[in-house]
């Protein structure tokens, strides 16, 4: 049952791959249009695993799970590219995909959209040189450094002003500068409206939460703060 | 230079990649493969227009004359009952041509299984009269049959149909056995495509995955994949076709070169022929590179599909 004001509205969520243990136990969250949220823990304390169920790239073992009001259990599959058109990911790996340029990257999501080159094209420029990657528009993700891959995924996540963005360390590669420009940016996105949920462990980002810090320990979620 | 303006001046800037990287996808096996295909393919389509022709060929050339045999029977002379026989046959509707052969003629058919003419000349070698047939407009042969018996004593009709339907059914047998190749051949490229796919969306994954992510339906991953599949599948049946049409054109030319024999006689007219053979021999060599487009094409998007539905 998802309530009004949440994007996101976990319930009693387990998941397990395989046959193994539970990575995620009872997982209860309510994510509220327009939040911006901190996702913590220790490694291996179940972050990937919550923010693939958040991403559509699993379905929970068990609970259930709503996303912009959707039942995820018993949504077909045809339905699920719908929504992840409403989502931007950052991987923590980056997946940038490395024959295609960096321009062409970060305008994979509305050339998947359907959107033609002219179109996109100069909001694409812009957000390039706001990420500082202007000059490696024509290049190739193997001749960047892994600060500059970080700030392409970004791009790429945030291209589509999706109304929930999912950011797995997004400044685990970058510079203090560049990670305090990097979450304006996350604000600036949530000012307009964007759910945003960051996995970090850079306890200076967290600092300037305003809502509960979420914490995983051993697949249970906890609130701090 | 500002960064618009850099970008602005570079050639790309645009999307213009391939979503799905060609030089990561396994085409280059399955175009030879493929091609190998299409070139047996061809060979086999050759070989079954062959048969036909020939077996058409070969009946109505049985089906156009039938032979009255007259036996030497001792009470008349054979002079009066090949007479008598030749003019029953001219009388008869439906027949255009009379030839009574020459006693050689029997002989020479006897040659073969009891040796020279001297023991020839000593046994009652029956005589022999061709006998041309209106196809259109044939006689009734039973009838004809009993007339030339009661008529002419010791003579009787051979029709060859008896020949004419093994010649057939042998025909039709071989008609078959060409369309079973043919079938395995479509068979075995819709494996390789199959197999293919399976291999490109290995390969790719992580491309695949991320397609997924920021929104891609697995239609429209399946058709980042089928149209390269499609490419290659035009391009191997081309080449395979082409090398197909080459070996029957050299063939056909063997028989100007070396001495002239049957199959290069009917290579020759399969592809340089007379128009009206050598369309259908053309449109049904077309259809190859058409059907292996095809194949490539529908195989790839259904198997990728279906594995796609297993994926995240």
């Amino acid at each position: 049952m998802s309530n009004s004001g949440s994007i996101v509205s976990l319930q009693n969520v387990g998941l397990r791959y395989g046959k193994g243990r539970e990575v995620l136990c009872d997982v209860n969250l309510e994510l509220k249009r327009g939040s911006m949220q901190f996702l913590t823990g220790p490694s291996g304390a179940g972050k990937t695993s919550l923010l693939r169920l958040l991403f559509l790239a699993k379905r929970p073992t068990r609970g259930l799970i709503s996303m912009f009001g959707r039942d995820i259990a018993t949504l077909p599959r045809k339905g699920l590219p719908e929504l992840r058109q409403k989502i931007g990911v950052v991987f923590q790996d980056f997946r940038l995909l490395d024959h295609l340029t960096v321009f062409e990257n970060v305008a994979l999501p509305l050339r998947v959209a359907g959107q033609k080159p002219a179109d996109y094209r100069e909001n694409v420029i812009e957000l390039l040189g706001w990420v500082g990657l202007s000059e490696y528009a024509d290049s190739y993700p193997p001749v960047l450094s892994g600060g500059e891959k970080q700030r392409a995924a970004i791009a790429r996540a945030v291209i589509t002003q999706p109304e929930l963005l999912l950011a797995d360390e997004p400044t685990g590669n970058v510079d203090p500068a560049l990670a305090l420009r990097l979450m304006r940016l996350f604000k600036e996105l949530n000012k307009f409206g964007t759910t945003i949920v960051i996995a970090t462990h850079d306890t200076n980002l967290i600092k300037g939460a305003t809502s509960p810090v979420l914490v995983l320990n051993d697949g249970q979620l906890g609130f701090e703060g | 230079m500002s960064d618009k303006s850099k970008i602005k001046s570079s050639h790309k800037g645009v999307a213009t990649n391939s979503l799905m990287p060609r030089t990561q996808m396994p085409l280059r096996t399955l175009m030879i493969s493929m091609t190998v295909m299409c070139y047996l393919a061809c060979l086999a389509i050759g070989a079954l227009l062959l048969i036909t022709r020939a077996v058409d060929d070969w009946t109505s050339e049985i089906a156009g004359e039938v032979t009255v045999q007259v036996r030497p029977t001792g009470d008349v002379a054979m002079k009066d009952k090949l007479v008598k026989a030749a003019a029953l046959l001219k009388a008869t509707k439906g027949i255009t041509r009379v030839d009574v052969l020459d006693k050689s003629a029997g002989e020479k058919l006897l040659e073969p299984w009891l040796g020279n003419a001297e023991v020839l000349n000593q046994l009652p070698v029956p005589r022999l009269i061709a006998v041309g047939i209106d196809q259109v407009n044939p006689p009734d042969f039973e009838k004809l049959a009993k007339q030339l018996s009661l008529t002419v004593k010791g003579a009787s009709l051979d029709t060859h149909r008896r020949w004419q339907s093994e010649l057939t059914r042998m025909g039709s047998s071989l008609v078959w056995l060409g369309i079973g190749v043919l079938a395995l051949i479509t068979l075995s490229a819709v494996a390789l495509v199959v197999f293919a796919s399976r291999s490109a969306l290995d390969v790719n994954r992580e491309v695949v995955e991320v397609l997924h992510f920021v929104g891609a339906s697995d239609q429209y991953i399946a058709r980042q994949v089928q149209w390269q599949f499609l490419k290659a599948g035009l391009q191997s049946g081309l080449i395979g076709t082409l090398a197909g049409l080459v070996t029957f054109f050299l063939l056909g030319i063997s028989s100007s070169v070396t001495s002239s024999n049957g199959l290069a006689e009917a290579s020759y007219s399969l592809l340089i022929g007379a128009p009206e053979v050598t369309i259908a021999s053309y449109l049904l060599f077309l259809l190859v590179p058409i059907l292996t487009t095809l194949i490539c094409l529908i195989a790839a998007r259904l198997a990728i599909l279906r594995i796609l539905r297993n994926a995240i």
